[in-house]
């Protein structure tokens, strides 16, 4: 298990998130697209931070970080979805488009 | 004599006092208006003999009051013959006016503000012959323009007063303007506004800070340019005569002893400057002569008995301005006085009239008034004679001294002309004497009746004073040696009373003559007066036209000043407005219009740009390094 492993699966699942992120209709599907971003980040962070050492745990930190605040995001997000069905009766990224100019 | 400063303020609290109350306060503010002006005359009345025990000299106190760059202006109050003169003459005929309007305005259904801008009015223009700096002076002389145009206008719903107080306004900001230019010029070259730093500057410069002679005599110019509107002067007179649709004892107080005074007031405040421009002088006394020609010839035809005053005083302006380019610093001032005091008293006689015939001011519907009337007809008759130069009358002495300096200061023609206008001036005076008050009783005055005593009363104190006041150019005691001696010019210092025998018997030769003459030509030969009218009726038209000023006024303002006003409203409206503002505003919506189709509101089409714009910042990087 080299640090190479760590980062093509870090790489992997940030593509997969991004896809969703892109690709998927949902609002809620996108939602757990953008969480797959963040672990993607998650995994290289810890992955260098052992790497680099017992030493240095900075890396670790900033993944205990992103967890904490990925955790009040989902909150925040889920509320404003919530919103969503109720204004407009679906969660459709596509039928959604208020802001258009 | 430090507290000089205290009499304009009274005024200034009256007014804000019965301005924010009106109709609340007890006696609709009539008793505290006429309060805050006694306590004015009072305060002068200790001004007075402090100055007297300090000794006649000019006194000057200040106060800082800013600072902008590199010019301190001060707040301050001078205190010189002057000014002294000036603020007895101003508390006392506003005091009797006051107390006249007590009885004249009675019942009128906007007296608290009439009170209120008469205090305000008095305020000002103490305020005007007190200030020590161009600033201050500049500042009351617009206040004293805008009270003006209160009272003139006091009865705004009609019409012809309305316009009349517009045309007073406009007109003399037409002066204003010059006078503002004149003040800043010398503020800007000589670095202050202190008057008299200003003068010392002109009159006593220092080595190499000479100012030209172009500047001088420009500044000085423009700032006649500013006496001229606010005193009458020709051709900027055409408001007084409109203004007479103000009530009387506004006339009275503004359009004979103080306002239209203010302009004399500030030539003779700034004589050094006229003096050492002797081109602005000599303009001064042309102008002055002009105005009192024009004046008194006005004077002669006009059928209306307000308009008679008004033209006389215009005239008589004329004569305190040819004093003053002559070089008569004191004759000016001293005519000032009486004049004031003797027109005061005739206009409050002449509103006892119309008090009296519900509103008739026509000669030629009066006569005989002297049988419902008498108190009136004897105060108006003095007034009369006192102006027309009758010894031992007031204004005889002034004008006595005026001769004497335009004898002295300009060549004979002026002499020449000044004489004719004394002459005039004792024929209108006869003229509307005659048939307003003697002479068969006029069917229209059969019901007049004398006014209450609230108003009559002042009439007689200042018909008495304009009996005496004259005196005052004889020396009294050991002290006193005639008005030269108290009221000069530092630069020249005192000169004692002097009578030149020929031009004194001259001046009563013609006065006397000339009054004689207009009596007996309006008592016994009205037909010589309708065909001398009809044998020079082209030359009467055309004073009864008033010289036709009016109407080229009214073209100019027809033709040259509203088409171009049209031209530029134009040009507001189209280029300004069309193209600036609103073409400004249309480019900006456009803008917003062509570039929104950007925004789609789908979340991919934004996840897409992020993506692409990460990508793109991250190769611009990895190229880069």
């Amino acid at each position: 298990m080299t640090l190479l492993h760590f980062e093509v699966l870090g790489a992997a699942l940030f593509c997969l998130g991004l896809y969703g992120v892109l690709a998927r209709r949902s609002a809620v599907l996108v939602l757990m697209a953008v969480e797959l971003m963040l672990n993607a980040v998650n995994v290289n962070l810890v992955a260098f931070a052992a790497y680099r050492g017992a030493d240095h745990v900075t890396g670790l930190v900033i993944a205990i970080f992103v967890i904490t605040i990925a955790a009040a995001e989902v909150a925040l997000a889920m509320a404003i979805i919530l919103r969503l069905f109720r204004t407009h009766g679906s969660v459709n990224l596509d039928e959604i488009d208020v802001l258009r100019g | 004599m430090e507290w000089a400063w205290l009499i304009p303020i009274y005024g200034f609290g009256a007014f804000g006092v019965i301005a924010l109350m009106r109709e609340n306060l007890p006696d609709r503010g009539r008793f505290l208006s006429v309060l805050a002006i006694s306590a004015g005359f009072a305060t002068f009345w200790f001004v007075l003999q402090d100055f007297l025990e300090h000794g006649v000299d000019q006194y000057h106190f200040t106060v800082e009051w800013f600072t902008a760059g590199r010019i301190d202006v001060a707040l301050g109050i001078i205190v010189d013959p002057l000014t002294v003169i000036m603020l007895g003459l101003v508390t006392f005929v506003a005091l009797a006016v006051q107390i006249y309007s007590l009885g004249y305005m009675a019942g009128d259904k906007r007296l608290p503000w009439y009170f209120g801008v008469h205090s305000l009015f008095a305020a000002a223009m103490l305020t005007l012959v007190l200030a020590d700096n161009l600033l201050l002076l500049y500042f009351a002389w617009e206040l004293v323009g805008l009270c003006s145009y209160f009272l003139i206008g006091h009865w705004y719903e009609r019409r012809s007063a309305a316009e009349a107080a517009k045309k007073a306004f406009i007109t003399t900001r037409i002066g204003d303007v010059g006078l503002l230019i004149g003040i800043l010029l010398l503020v800007v070259n000589t670095g202050t506004f202190d008057t008299l730093e200003v003068l010392e500057r002109v009159s006593h410069p220092a080595p190499g800070q000479e100012l030209s002679n172009l500047l001088v005599t420009g500044s000085a110019l423009l700032i006649f340019l500013g006496a001229m509107g606010k005193s009458a002067q020709f051709p900027l007179h055409v408001w007084l005569p409109d203004a007479m649709e103000g009530p009387t004892p506004v006339s009275a107080l503004i359009h004979a002893a103080t306002m239209v005074a203010a302009g004399v007031f500030l030539v003779a405040r700034l004589f050094p400057l006229f003096e050492a421009s002797g081109d602005a002088l000599t303009a001064v006394a042309l102008i002055g002569l002009i105005t009192a020609l024009v004046g008194a010839s006005l004077a002669l035809v006009s059928t209306d008995l307000k308009r008679i005053l008004a033209y006389s005083t215009m005239s008589h302006l004329g004569f305190m301005m040819l004093a003053l380019g002559a070089g008569g610093f004191t004759a000016a001032i001293f005519h000032l006085l009486t004049h004031g005091i003797a027109k005061a008293s005739l206009f409050m006689a002449a509103g006892s009239v119309m008090h009296a015939m519900d509103g008739q001011t026509d000669i030629r519907r009066m006569g005989g008034l002297r049988r419902r009337m008498p108190l009136t007809a004897v105060a108006f008759t003095i007034g009369a004679l006192a102006l027309a130069g009758i010894p031992p009358l007031s204004a005889f002495w002034s004008k006595d001294e005026i001769l004497i300096a335009v004898q002295k200061g300009l060549n004979p023609a002026y002499l020449i002309f000044f004489l004719l206008a004394i002459v005039l001036s004792a024929l209108y005076m006869a003229r509307a004497t005659r048939l307003a008050f003697y002479g068969e009783l006029s069917a229209d005055a059969e019901h007049a009746h004398e006014s209450p005593l609230v108003m009559v009363i002042p009439i007689a104190v200042l018909a008495g004073l304009s009996v005496v006041i004259g005196l005052l150019a004889l020396p009294w005691g050991d002290t006193y040696d005639g008005i030269g001696s108290f009221l000069f010019l530092q630069e020249h210092g005192p000169h004692g009373f002097e009578v030149v025998a020929q031009w004194t018997v001259a001046s009563i030769v013609l006065a006397g003559g000339g009054f004689a003459a207009g009596w007996w030509l309006y008592d016994r030969r009205r037909d010589l007066v309708d065909s001398i009218r009809i044998r020079f009726g082209a030359l009467h038209r055309l004073v009864e036209r008033k010289y036709y000023l009016d109407d080229a006024y009214q073209w100019a303002i027809d033709q040259v000043v509203l088409r171009a006003s049209r031209g530029v409203a134009f040009f507001d409206r189209r280029a300004i407005n069309d193209g600036g503002v609103d073409g400004a505003a249309a480019s900006a919506m456009n803008a917003g219009r062509a570039l929104r189709h950007h925004a789609t509101g789908l979340f991919a089409d934004y996840g897409v740009s992020m993506v692409l714009g990460v990508i793109g910042i991250g190769l611009f990087f990895w190229l880069r390094a």
